[in-house]
């Protein structure tokens, strides 16, 4: 599995491609928890997935959590409607801000 | 089909190959693959995970069939540790997210995406039926209101 990080307008971009399962979760946590490290402003681009299991819900989560209690901001984005009702079942849609696309989620970085 | 498994967390790769092409080849759309590759995933990997606290290396069995247009049939059986998911409680989902717990998920998702869960302990054996709805349901799922 691979995750691409970018930088946009000092937003970090994070993609993941391929599975977010339990093989490839300690990959995409590394990936976010580094970026948040170094940047609380992140966001992630779910249009390369396949689909995400408990084990990448569980990483987005604790991403969430890191991020609000610094203050940081994370916003989820490009996500496929059948990503999104996993999202939505999880609960998830109700304490993560999530967005149609990048446009639309700057504003939220203030 | 039916097909085996080790109890090597590297087997999702060849499960979700298997079930990819099993879909195809049985005009199951890219959506219903989804919520079958998720479901197959999670309970797959429970029992990877602990089903076989030995250590050792084991082999079980994953089924799937589509029994008509309408449904299909994943069948798992392993003969790891007793293990019934559906003895498990609910994440609960309406809490903040400093108080939501980490994990919890994947069987509540299971349960979400699919019809029907039957768990049975027979022989020695854990036997999960899964029954999954392949066509497009009234239910507005997908109705999003996303800001």
């Amino acid at each position: 599995m691979e995750v691409k990080s970018a930088n946009d307008s000092g937003i970090t971009v994070i993609t993941p491609m391929g599975r977010v399962d339990t093989s490839t979760a300690k990959v995409f946590e590394d990936a976010v928890m580094a970026a948040a490290d170094a940047n609380g402003k992140i966001a992630i681009s779910f249009d390369s997935i396949d689909y995400i299991s408990s084990a990448g819900l569980r990483v987005v989560l604790m991403l969430g959590k890191k991020l609000k209690a610094s203050n940081g901001t994370l916003v989820l984005i490009n996500m496929p409607e059948k990503i999104f009702s996993v999202f939505k079942m999880s609960g998830f849609d109700k304490i993560l801000k999530i967005c149609a696309n990048f446009d639309e989620a700057k504003p939220l970085f203030g | 089909m039916l097909f085996e498994i080790k109890n090597k967390i590297d087997e999702i790769t060849y499960l979700c190959d298997t079930v990819k092409a099993y879909c195809n080849s049985n005009d199951i759309s890219d959506e219903k693959y989804h919520d079958i590759v998720l479901i197959l995933d999670e309970m797959v990997t429970n029992i990877i995970m602990y089903a076989y606290p030995d250590g050792g290396e084991h082999v079980f069995s994953v089924e799937i069939e589509k029994t008509n247009d309408s449904y299909v049939n994943i069948t798992i059986t392993d003969n790891g540790i007793a293990f019934d998911p559906l003895a498990k409680d609910d994440p609960i989902t309406s809490l903040d997210i400093e108080e939501r717990e980490i994990g919890g998920l994947g069987i509540f998702l299971v349960k979400q995406l699919s019809e029907c869960i039957e768990y049975s302990r027979i022989d020695d054996h854990n036997k999960l039926n899964i029954k999954v709805a392949i066509v497009k349901k009234e239910e507005n799922h997908g109705s999003q209101e996303r800001k």
